[in-house]
């Protein structure tokens, strides 16, 4: 019975910020001067309204889920990673990089670039949390920190070392990957390539691991109380290092496959401005870290994004409508407010 | 004064106080007793205005008042020293006491003035303060002064004081009580409110029982004694332990002259040893802060010693790991069972399956068996009279003896040699207590080794075999069962000599 | 060489400084009191859009400050009610916080504005220099410290003032206490709440004055996101000064300064991306070496806040 009422307070929480972020939306779409209807049918569209635009959203949620994955990892076993960001960037870029470089194409060329670009990222995650561990650098500012410093240095990897001189002007970018070595589409014609089989898959794994694995009890201890975890003889730093590993790998990868499958090439900025890594983490946060609702939500906000563009396209309405309503969503579901209304509803109805 | 008329408190379902009636008239001393969870600590809070009844009237000076806020008490004349101390460790002593009612020259803070009323405040009720130390580094007797000078700056004529005497040492208490006793000569009235009969006994005019919410007698001193009060308190009589005689085998727990410094790098434990045989309960007496917890965390591994050596079963285990001390046979009762001893977020599944999550049959290769999990769990908390709606309950619904008990399932049950039972009923209820201490005679008798460390007298002198006592970091003194007494416990821990 | 460290490098270090002392001023008091304030990025860029959106319209740089502190003050309420009243988590609501103002400060770029990127036009007055009298003449101090704008030397009263306030006044002892042992300070009869959000407004007012500074004062339009984590580094500042009004002082001092060498480092033969690293590697380093109890306490309480 309880465990019903839980699961019912679950859903309510995010249905009411929806609904806040929705109503927000309206406002901002009158203050635009559209008509409200017409902008939410275009976002729709956008995001849903046929199987181009769908599979453009499911695309879009690829590196949101996995950068989101990352996060939620991380913070179940209690450390806040701001750092996804920065480790989306590095992993792109070294992917990018690495794949030009092998000296073969094809199957084993993705898996050694994108692998190569996961360990940097990683090893990127890890540096911070090693930081926290040896010298007390608080975790939430470095890892925020090395994000400007990681961006700024593959836009230099990119602009001088590794920039394709072949065209011309521009924004800077790398050399293209080769058509044998890329990560094929699911459909023909279709955006959506195979990382959103990838991201499903490493969704499932990520729920296993936390909830019937060891090492999964070991995170989620540690994250609920960390002086319990060690008086049980959890060791906190290796479950940290492996946990921000984990976490910085999954971030890698949301870069890589979005060069190997989407864009082909590292472009300077085109990772960044689409803040990928920052609406995974709004997922993960949203969702509780919890795997399996981090992917549905980071759907969700990447549906938000499409149909924002759609709208854009078709309307006087500006795309940044998407941040907003998701800003206002993640600060209704953050907000201990739902609950306390609905139970002091209860109360008041049992009187 | 001050009266209470048919005061009732509801949590919800739950009826903390039932129609609780109490007065309390000039230059008197009234206590309030109670165990733990009667109510006493819910019926002050309103007193104070940090909770409001859900009926029933209070009146102070005659006149039906509404008490809704602290600043609402202190207004009418009531001051409060809580249990646990309302102060602020970087401020001074001076700073703390006129807190909120600060000397000023308009918006500037007149710390001189403050200085010098704070001391002239001391002197008039004999106390012995420095204005200008900072609270951190005050010993805790001077930092309740602290907190009765402040609620007499307030201008208070009635005084609460909650539990005033859990963290003094005996002769600070004694100190306390003579101050007490000096504060209602000099025309204030206090409310007492404590479950340790001796002090009430001593120093209390009247004496007003609750048990279960309701108020299970009011009496004058005169007109009864310890055993009453206590029958009052329980509602039936506590039953004396008998240890059965176990012949003690070899030393399961050596602990040979063990050094552990502090976070500040300052010695907390010096030169300590200890042995700790088969079928023995060796209790650890001491007022909190002497040094205990650092003994228990390097035992444990959750601290490095500085110097010597810790052995368990003739393997050494000094400065190892959590983990490879456990696997040597340790299970550990925490101090702090919500620091230390369980998740509060996490269900009742996750808390108890912390010390055998890796173990055949709860995992293989690193996978969870849930049924075999379930199963466990099952078990565990019907053994253990863990009283819980569902296993998946998070345990932070469960009350505090409920928790204990969990606790107590987790590292009793196991067939360890040595069990570490640090403070395994601090603030539990009677019936808890009881089964807590039966399953650790139990574990005695089974010919385990058993280190209880405590600053509950009663509960080491009810289930120690052997007793040592430390003060400030080291080991004062030793005595067996037969030869221990509370007189001789109570002066060694206040850091007195014996004989 | 001489054409890198000269004297008006000094002059562009306060320059630089005096958007992250103030924001940094405004996370220091908020941490005062508990409260860990991850939103000042977003209120510095509230306080530099709206900044220049009431120029665009009034054309008068004084109307334009004040409405741009009431616009952030109204903005910093959103998080104080978030935060204080309904205790969601202070990280999460800071970070969502950042996320509405970029979000809500493009919207509006492109609605009222009707352009992308940025916005800019010749009507707008910008902050002007002052040149303050005596100092002026004195011949190296003059060209030192005359000839900012009024917000820089407004930072550097208000940091005096916050000074002053903390160590000497009653209230300021107040904010201490409500920071160090809020239960404490509740159970003698304060109002916790009443001061935090005091606190809260104040870091408004303060970073509103920051983004002006920003958009404002070093130039005169606004692009989107122009903030560039500027309240990050804030934050920063915030910890390295131990939430101590000099120390912030101090520290934003170093990160303006650093800001400053790395726009002359522009003209040698580095990679710009690596002079735009510098502070944020500085930063880093600099952490190493300083460490701050305040906002430790203050991020704890965010942490507990979570769980």
């Amino acid at each position: 019975m309880s465990k019903m009422k839980g699961h019912i307070s679950n859903i309510i929480q995010p249905v009411f910020a929806i609904f806040v972020g929705l109503a927000v939306g309206t406002i901002a779409i009158l203050l635009a001067g559209e008509s409200v209807f017409l902008t939410y049918r275009e976002m729709w569209e956008g995001a849903f309204g046929s199987l181009y635009f769908l599979s453009n959203t499911l695309e879009r949620s690829i590196p949101i889920i996995l950068a989101g994955l990352g996060v939620a990892f991380a913070f179940r076993a209690g450390f806040f990673n701001l750092g996804a960001e920065g480790q989306l960037v590095m992993g792109a870029v070294t992917t990018a990089i690495v794949t030009v470089y092998l000296p073969f194409q094809g199957f084993l060329n993705l898996v050694i670039s994108i692998g190569a670009g996961m360990l940097i990222a990683g090893l990127l995650s890890f540096f911070a949390g090693w930081m926290e561990q040896k010298f007390q650098i608080n975790l939430l500012i470095s890892t925020l920190l090395l994000n400007y410093i990681a961006v700024l240095f593959a836009g230099y990897l990119v602009s001088e070392p590794f920039r394709d001189t072949t065209s011309s002007g521009g924004v800077a970018h790398s050399v293209m990957v080769e058509d044998a070595s890329k990560l094929p589409k699911l459909l023909t014609g279709m955006n959506v390539h195979y990382g959103f089989v990838l991201a499903i898959i490493i969704t499932i794994l990520l729920a296993f691991i936390i909830k019937r694995t060891t090492f999964g009890y070991e995170v989620r201890m540690l994250g609920q109380n960390m002086f319990f975890a060690q008086y049980g003889g959890i060791n906190r730093k290796k479950v940290m290092f492996i946990s921000m590993l984990i976490s910085g790998m999954l971030a890698g990868l949301a870069g890589s496959v979005e060069v190997m499958g989407m864009h082909y090439r590292f472009i300077e900025g085109a990772l960044t401005t689409p803040q990928f890594a920052w609406t995974g983490l709004m997922a993960a946060l949203l969702a509780n870290s919890n795997p399996v609702g981090t992917a549905i939500i980071a759907i969700f906000l990447a549906a938000l994004d499409t149909g924002a563009l759609g709208v854009e396209r078709n309307t006087d309405v500006p795309n940044a409508i998407s941040d907003i309503i998701q800003a206002v969503l993640i600060l209704f579901i953050s907000a201990k407010f739902t609950m306390a209304f609905i139970k002091s509803k209860r109360k008041r109805g049992a009187k | 004064m001050l009266e209470l008329r048919g005061i009732t408190k509801k949590y919800g379902e739950f009826t903390a106080n039932d129609q609780i009636d109490f007065s309390l008239v000039k230059q008197e001393i009234h206590a309030i007793v109670g165990e733990n969870g009667a109510g006493k600590t819910t019926l002050m809070r309103m007193l104070y205005g940090m909770e409001e009844p859900t009926s029933g009237d209070i009146f102070v000076h005659d006149k039906k008042r509404k008490i809704q806020s602290p600043n609402d008490a202190i207004g009418l004349g009531i001051g409060m020293v809580h249990q646990h101390f309302m102060l602020f460790p970087s401020f001074t002593i001076a700073e703390n006491v006129v807190f909120h009612h600060e000397p000023r020259k308009k918006w500037r803070y007149d710390r001189k003035k403050a200085n010098q009323e704070v001391e002239q405040l001391a002197k008039k009720f004999g106390m012995e303060i420095n204005p200008n130390q900072k609270i951190s580094d005050a010993p805790v007797g001077v930092q309740q002064r602290v907190e009765i000078l402040k609620v007499l700056y307030q201008g208070a004529e009635i005084i609460i004081l909650d539990e005033p005497t859990a963290v003094l040492t005996p002769l600070e208490v004694k100190d306390l009580l003579n101050s007490l006793r000096e504060l209602v000569k000099m025309g204030k009235s206090i409310i007492l409110i404590t479950h340790k009969l001796n002090e009430v006994m001593e120093v209390a005019d009247r004496i007003t029982v609750l048990r279960d919410g309701k108020v299970s007698g009011s009496l004058k001193k005169e007109a009864t004694d310890t055993e009453e009060l206590s029958r009052l308190m329980v509602g039936r009589e506590l039953q004396k332990k008998q240890l059965p005689k176990v012949t003690s085998g070899k030393a399961v727990l050596d602990v040979n002259q063990v050094y552990v410094n502090d976070s500040k790098n300052k010695a907390a434990v010096e030169n300590i040893s200890v042995q700790v045989h088969q079928g023995e309960i060796v209790g650890v007496a001491g007022v909190s802060g002497n040094g205990q917890s650092e003994l228990i965390q390097a035992i444990t591994g959750l601290v490095k010693t500085s110097a010597g050596k810790i052995r368990i079963n003739d393997h050494d285990v000094t400065n190892h790991s959590v983990r490879q001390i456990r696997d040597r046979g340790l299970s550990h009762i925490p101090e702090d069972r919500y620091l230390w001893g369980a998740a509060k977020s996490a269900s009742i599944l996750d808390n108890l399956i912390m010390t055998d999550y890796r173990k055949s049959p709860l995992a293989q290769r690193g996978i969870l068996n849930k049924g075999k999990i379930h199963s466990y769990v099952n078990n565990s908390i019907k053994r253990f009279d863990v009283k819980a709606s569902s296993i998946n309950t998070s345990a932070q619904y469960l009350s505090g003896g409920n928790l204990q008990k969990l606790i107590a399932a987790r590292e009793i049950q196991k067939d360890t040699p040595l069990l570490l039972a640090a403070e395994p009923t601090r603030g539990v209820d009677i019936g808890a207590m009881e089964f807590i201490h039966e399953q650790i005679i139990e574990k005695r008798n089974n010919g385990d080794a058993v280190l209880l460390i405590s600053s509950e007298l009663s509960e080491i002198l009810a289930l120690s075999d052997r007793v040592l006592v430390m003060f400030e970091g080291k080991i004062v003194g030793e005595f067996d069962r037969e030869n221990v007494s509370e007189e001789k416990l109570s002066l060694l821990m206040a850091g007195g000599t014996y004989e | 060489m001489s054409s890198l460290f000269d004297l008006s490098l000094i002059d562009s270090t306060l320059r630089m400084m005096a958007p992250l002392l103030l924001a940094g001023l405004g996370g220091a008091i908020c941490a005062r009191v508990g409260i860990f304030n991850v939103g000042l990025d977003g209120l510095m860029l509230m306080g530099a859009f709206i900044g220049v959106a009431a120029n665009a319209f009034t054309n008068n740089i004084w109307l334009s400050i004040l409405i741009a502190v009431v616009g952030t003050l109204i903005f910093s309420l959103l998080f104080g009610y978030m935060v204080i009243h309904l205790q969601a988590n202070m990280i999460v609501t800071g970070i969502a916080i950042n996320f509405l103002s970029i979000g809500a400060t493009t919207f509006a770029l492109r609605t009222i504005f009707d352009v992308q990127g940025a916005y800019y036009n010749n009507e707008m007055v910008g902050l002007p220099t002052w040149r303050i009298p005596v100092i002026d003449d004195i011949p190296l101090l003059g060209n030192l410290l005359s000839g900012q704008s009024p917000v820089v030397y407004l930072g550097i009263l208000i940091t005096i003032a916050m000074y002053i306030f903390l160590k000497k006044s009653v209230l300021g002892s107040h904010f201490d206490a409500v920071g160090i042992n809020p239960v404490a300070a509740k159970s003698q009869g304060i109002k916790i709440k009443k001061i935090q959000y005091q606190a809260v407004i104040i870091s408004g007012i303060l970073c509103a004055l920051g983004g002006v500074q920003l958009s404002l004062g070093q130039v005169t339009m606004f692009s989107e996101n122009m903030t560039g984590g500027r309240g990050f580094i804030a934050l920063v500042a915030t910890m390295l000064g131990q939430s101590n009004p000099i120390g912030v002082f101090l520290s934003s001092s170093l990160f303006g300064f650093t800001e400053a060498i790395s726009i002359r480092f522009q003209g040698l033969n580095i990679p710009t991306n690596f002079t735009l690293m510098l502070p944020y590697v500085i930063t880093i380093l600099a952490m190493f070496i300083f460490k701050d109890r305040t906002q430790l306490n203050a991020m704890k309480n965010s942490q507990g806040s979570s769980r």
